[in-house]
């Protein structure tokens, strides 16, 4: 990336803390806490076991949500690309369940699952399982069927055909889903957190809410952010890896 | 060819019995209707081809009259509304190896390398065999490029690459739709040569698709011209040059007398195509 690019991206980043201490500084949002208070906030939370465990717990429950999400959603999507009939039987009832909002989960979910932790981890799997779906749909549905057909005439059966080129030619679309999932899957992680209560990011922040303690608001804030982005990040380099025929779009 | 004592049955061959032929396709009544209960697109209406065992058949036609429609229902990718296509006896109802296929645009599989894609037909059948992708890569002039993904390939090459891809496979039928259509003249010369040596040498049928008369001429045992839609069968004229047809052959006066031919034929249609399409406007 050439240097002036990278100046304005830092520049991006950089302009939060400064616009957050200009907004401290002048009085404009009363109780905002200084950036000088998180910071030591920050330090504190550091040493702290707690904090780490609450780090471990959410990064965990994302990630596997969001493996078993992917584990679901890709097969399931190409299988409702590729037959009208797989389609017609699945999606309008998968359809009629995206809607629902992930809260509005919870209660039921507790209900019947055995763990609020099965609980929190089903509405971080539907984050991360809606967006892959459709986008693996829309992937397989995109493929160009000269390369379907010219798989068949080499003498690729059904199963062959899905594996060598409905699969690696709906790869960029359910990379995309994918990342748009990591995201949902880190919001839905840390409303189930703040509902279900426990453990993890979500709960640190609303006790600190609960508690007053507001630096430590912020500083919950700033690691789930971290974490997110951090989270993309690594779709983004499993997607290079995976595809190392062409690049994925970084914008 | 040891056994000289026997009674050779073919001046071609001798000391062993001549294999049989293979890849003879009979178009009988093709009809092909598109979306039947709409519009109703009727693009190749009652069409009948018997093209032989290794013969080099050029298709020609103003665009639009049928000729991918006729390539996909011997290739298997479309079901005939009416009619039916037989491959040496047989009837066509599917894609099948022994007739390979290469589209107007590449369609390498991106994803794959050049080796993989070569490899890619052996590998659903017999089995891949060590070293035979790279012997017939090195054969189109593609050595060098077997961990390059197609995306990395000027588009002649990737032509070439897809003729290789096609030949691995070993097919009887070798079904072309505008092939070299894309290629500047100078590398649509050398595919052109390529592409007659590799008929030449392995005895195979080809269908070839093209709007350029002299390219038809050039390449092909008869040149087929179609009406304009719905397509039929208009014309067959005999290619009665010898071979080996070096570049010159195009300004002997029998090649002319061909060309004119074929264009007069093509021109009528090509005018009764527009006047059908005024008609529908
Ligand atoms: N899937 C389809 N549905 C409806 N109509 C179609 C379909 N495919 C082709 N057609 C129509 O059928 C006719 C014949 O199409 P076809 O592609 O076989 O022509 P062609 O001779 O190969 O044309 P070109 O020279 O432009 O490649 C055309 O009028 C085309 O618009
Ligand atoms: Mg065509």
């Amino acid at each position: 990336m050439e240097t002036r690019r990278r100046l304005v991206r830092a520049g991006s980043v950089l302009a939060v803390p400064i616009l957050w201490f200009l907004l401290t500084r002048l009085g404009i949002v009363a109780g905002l806490p200084t950036p000088t208070a998180v910071a030591s906030s920050f330090l504190e939370e550091f040493y702290r076991q707690d904090f780490w465990l609450s780090v471990a717990r959410s990064t965990v429950r994302v990630l596997v949500s969001f493996v078993v999400a992917a584990a679901v959603a890709i097969p399931l999507g190409l299988l409702i690309g590729r037959y009208t009939v797989f389609a017609d039987l699945t999606f309008p009832a998968l359809e009629m369940l995206r809607p629902i909002p992930p809260i509005a989960w919870i209660p039921f979910t507790i209900l019947v699952l055995p763990a609020s932790e099965l609980s929190i981890m089903f509405i971080t799997f539907l984050g991360a399982f809606f967006p892959i779906l459709l986008n693996t749909i829309q992937g397989a549905r995109g493929v160009e069927v000269e390369f379907s057909r010219a798989a068949q005439s080499l003498g690729a059966g059904s199963f062959q055909t899905f594996r060598h080129v409905i699969y690696p030619s709906a790869l960029p679309a359910i990379h995309a889903g994918m990342i748009v999932g990591m995201g949902l899957a880190w919001v839905n992680l840390i409303a189930g957190e703040m509902v279900a209560g426990g453990t993890g990011l979500g709960f640190l922040t609303w006790s600190a809410y609960t508690s007053g303690s507001y630096p430590t608001i912020i500083v919950g804030i700033i690691t789930i952010g971290v974490l997110g982005a951090l989270s993309s990040a690594l779709v983004r380099l499993f997607a290079n890896w995976q595809i190392g025929w062409r690049e994925v779009e970084s914008a | 060819m040891s056994n000289q004592t026997q009674t050779t049955r073919e001046p071609t061959m001798e000391g062993e019995p001549t294999p049989e032929k293979t890849g003879a396709i009979d178009i009988e009544n093709l009809t092909k209707v598109y979306d039947p209960e709409g519009e109703r697109v009727v693009a190749v209406d009652d069409m009948d081809l018997q093209i032989g065992a290794e013969e080099f058949v050029a298709l020609l036609g103003p665009s639009g009259c049928g000729k991918s429609t006729v390539m996909n229902c011997i290739a298997g990718y479309l079901e005939p509304t009416e009619g039916e296509v037989l491959v040496d006896g047989n009837r066509v109802s599917g894609p099948d190896p022994k007739r390979g296929v290469v589209f107007q645009d590449n369609r390498l599989f991106p994803w794959k390398t050049i080796q993989e894609n070569v490899e890619f037909g052996p590998q659903m059948n017999d089995g891949v065999e060590e070293g035979r992708a790279r012997s017939i890569l090195d054969e189109m002039g593609l050595d060098g490029f077997e961990d390059a993904y197609p995306s990395g390939l000027s588009g002649g090459m990737q032509q070439r690459a897809e003729l290789a891809r096609l030949l691995a496979n070993d097919p009887d039928i070798m079904l072309m739709d505008e092939p070299f259509s894309a290629l500047d003249a100078l590398t649509k010369e050398i595919m052109q040569k390529k592409l007659i040596e590799v008929w030449e040498r392995d005895n195979r049928t080809v269908l070839f698709i093209t709007h350029d008369v002299e390219e038809a001429i050039l390449l092909a045992d008869r040149v087929v011209v179609m009406t304009a839609r719905p397509g039929q069968v208009k014309d067959v004229i005999d290619v009665d040059l010898d071979r080996p047809r070096d570049p010159e052959v195009v300004t002997t006066d029998r090649f002319t007398e061909l060309r004119e031919r074929a264009l007069s034929v093509i021109r009528e249609e090509a005018q009764r195509a527009l006047e059908q399409e005024e008609g529908e406007v």
